[in-house]
Order: C-alpha cells, then structure tokens, then sequence
C-alpha cells in the first residue's frame, strides 16, 4: 500500500525546486534514471487483463530490477477525505532475466518510458520519497539512448510514502503536509488529476535562487 | 554459498517409495557419524494459467513453479525449465502472483526433513509430500561441501563423498539409489560459482525426474 500525490512543473523551475527540497529534507539527494517497462497480460492470460511493470534502475553500476504491482485506489467517503491517494503497492527484487520470464508466461510490452532526474528519501513521521524527473519515451524497443521527452519542457514530481492499513491516515496526513511546503512552486494531487503549473511558480523559484534558498516563502 | 547436489531417490522397478527409505537414509547418514543440527523445509508450487479459452493451452508454459529454499528465507525462484529460465525475487513476489491473477498456484509440495553435519559437508534428508497430506511422493537429499563456491572445483570432492555415501548405503539393502542428475547450468545463465539459483534449477529438474518415474510406472 502506499499513499501518492503527483505534480507538473516547468524544467526551468527544477532547480528552484531541488533547492527547496534539499533545505526541507536534510538529505543527499539521489540520481534518479530508471527504465520502466510496463507489461499486460495478453488477450487470453487471466480472467482480467492485469498490469505489472519492471524497473530497471540504471543508475547503479550493475543495473537492478524491480518488480511492482500498483492496484486500484481507495475509494469511498473516506477516501474522498483524503487528500492524497491511497492505493495497493507491490514491490519486489528481481533478478535480470525476469523480463524474459514475463514474456514466457504471456505478457507482452505495452509502454516504455526512462525516467530521468533526481530524488531524495527521508523520515518525516512517514519515510518519503520525492522524485522530480522527465518522462521520456523511446522511438524503438528498448532504445534508451534514443529517448526523447513526452512533454518538452515540463517534469513530473512524484510523492510517495509507503502505507499499511493500519496507518494509512498518519502516512497521508505526513504526505500532505509536507506537499505544502511545495506549494509555492508545484501544486500536488492525487495522479490522473492534474491541477497545471503553479502560476506564480517564476517568482517563488526566483526568490528561491537569488539567495540560495535562504528566503522563506 | 558451498557448492550444492541435490538427489533423489529412484526406487527400484516394481518398488515405491515410502517413509521407510527416508527413515533407513537418516539413519544412514547417523551411521557414518553424521550429527544432526535441526528441521528443514522447501517449499514448492506448481503454477498454471488462469485461461479465458482452454484451447490455447499450449501458449503457456506447463512447467512454471516457484520454489522457496531453505537457505534463502527472504527469496523465492520461479523456473521454467523448458525455456532454461530461472528468476531470484523477494518473497512478496508471490503477493504480486497473486494480484495478478494470472497464473494460480495448483500443486504445492513440501520438502521437509532432518539436517546433518559431517566434517565439511552438510547433509539433509527429507520426504517430499504435498502440502495436505502425509502421503510421501519422494525422497531428496542435498549434499553441500562448506568449504567450496566453485562447482568444478568441488566435483571430484562430492563424487568422492557420493561414493562413500552410496557404500554406506548398500549395506541396508533398499530398493533404490539416490540419483544426481547433471545439469549444464550455463543454459540457465548460470555460471561456476555456486548461488541458490543454482539450486532452484537442480529442484525443478528433481521434480522433473520424479514426476517421469511416476508416469514410467504407471505407464
């Protein structure tokens, strides 16, 4: 389980934002490129269609892949109540030749994308996990050195933090808070509602490098 | 990790095999001064695809299991052995398994037994019995040589052992033997140095066999 907020933002205002998020995290911030090859079962596989995507982080000298299964979200009054998403997460360690596998057992490739940009994880009542990146999408199969952005010119921030049923409601109420402290240069919601750019972003982003991010805003 | 057989019995033709040949390999084991350390366990499943259309079956791969070892508590393997595949994962990969509602779990069988020391090798026994019942469908042994990661380097060692097991053995007089099969673990994509992978590809074509001898026999 895990509770998601996403946001778009101007490339030009990335760094602004890195360095706001460097001073509210306390923390290195990480390289961010991972391939993400997102597999659906084919046409007589399963009594339903079903999803699952491999990540491959290419940012380690020996690239490591993951394996995820993101579910349906919560849904209901309750769920209407919280600000963020809470939906089923899956994770799991995988040893390189499971595409291979996943192709055996009847899923096909149905996208691709390269993730590039940075993150930084860090403990806040709940452990967080913010990713700024450009989405890129590949002119060939697997052609990672040919990709090119989705959107010019914008990137997607994403903030997650893992849940349990138990705890959902301190996860989602940590993630919303520490969304306002963004605010200023990137408006976060729930994925697949997109409220645009911040307006005001040129001037808080300005304010932001003028003076290293001293300014508080 | 030492370097790993795993073996299985081959009861003689006409023969079944039953609690008593794991009782009389134990003791075996006891004989030759094994000292026993504890329990241990392996899990196994077979999966099948959850279908819209039987008829296209044979899109699928029939012989897709996930083992969980032993050794690797925190892991779990799938193998489809007839396209030379083996996966190392996290253990919530069967969750995602199950979310996906894909392929379904339809046969599960439990490897369980008991663990010996001997000098520089570690023996275990154990019945292989499906998950709800005590009805005994095999018996494995693996045999792991401590000190030693590389297969080739250990070999001549283990045959050597297997030579003295197989010695200790014949004076019970069973109507049997403990087979090793050879695998050439490159067409895996697994190299010299021994791993758990390894190990899940050596259960998969121990199943393999096992589920052959049963269908000679009743052939």
């Amino acid at each position: 389980m895990e509770c998601v907020v996403q946001g778009i933002i101007e490339t030009q205002h990335v760094e602004a934002l890195e360095i706001l998020l460097q001073g509210l995290c306390g923390v290195q911030r990480e390289r961010l490129r991972v391939h993400e090859l997102c597999l659906k079962s084919g046409p007589n596989l399963g009594v339903v269609t079903s999803d699952v995507r491999l990540l491959c982080d290419l940012d380690q000298p020996d690239p490591t892949w993951t394996v995820k299964h993101v579910g349906g979200a919560m849904r209901g009054a309750g769920a209407d109540q919280i600000s963020v998403m809470v939906r089923t997460m899956i994770e799991s360690k995988v040893s390189k030749n499971s595409l291979r596998m996943f192709y055996a057992l009847g899923y096909k490739l149905d996208h691709e994308l390269l993730k590039v940009g940075f993150a930084f994880h860090f403990q806040r009542t709940a452990h967080i996990s913010v990713s700024v990146s450009s989405v890129n999408k590949m002119p060939k199969v697997h052609a990672i050195d040919e990709a090119v952005p989705v959107t010019h010119g914008m990137q997607i921030v994403d903030v997650t933090a893992p849940a349990t049923p138990e705890n959902y409601s301190e996860v989602a109420a940590a993630v919303s808070s520490f969304c306002e402290f963004l605010a200023p240069l990137v408006h976060l919601s729930k994925p697949f509602i997109s409220t645009g750019v911040v307006p005001t972003a040129a001037a808080a982003a300005a304010s932001l490098m003028s003076d290293g991010g001293g300014t508080t805003l | 990790m030492p370097v790993k057989w795993v073996l299985h019995w081959q009861p003689n033709q006409g023969s079944t095999v039953s609690s008593q040949i794991l009782n009389e390999a134990s003791q075996c084991v006891e004989s030759i001064n094994g000292v026993k350390e504890g329990r241990w366990k392996a899990t196994l499943n077979y999966y099948k695809p959850i279908l819209k259309d039987q008829a296209n079956q044979s899109e699928f791969p029939r012989d897709f299991l996930g083992i969980s070892l032993a050794d690797e508590p925190d892991k779990y393997y799938f193998i489809i052995r007839s396209q030379r595949i083996v996966v190392e994962a996290d253990t919530n990969i069967q969750s995602i398994m199950e979310k996906l509602q894909s392929y379904k779990s339809k046969v599960a069988l439990y490897f369980e037994g008991f663990q010996y020391q001997l000098g520089d090798f570690r023996l275990r026994v154990g019945k292989v019995v499906p998950t709800h019942s005590e009805n005994v469908r095999g018996i494995v042994m693996e045999v792991d040589y401590l000190p030693i990661s590389s297969i080739k380097t250990a070999n001549k060692l283990m045959e050597e052992f297997m030579e003295i097991w197989h010695e200790a053995l014949a004076k019970r007089s069973l109507p049997g033997k403990f087979v090793n099969i050879d695998i050439n673990f490159e067409e895996y994509g697994l190299g010299d140095i021994y791993t758990p992978q390894h190990t899940a590809v050596r259960y998969a074509l121990v199943m393999a066999h096992m589920i052959a001898t049963v269908q000679a026999v009743r052939g």
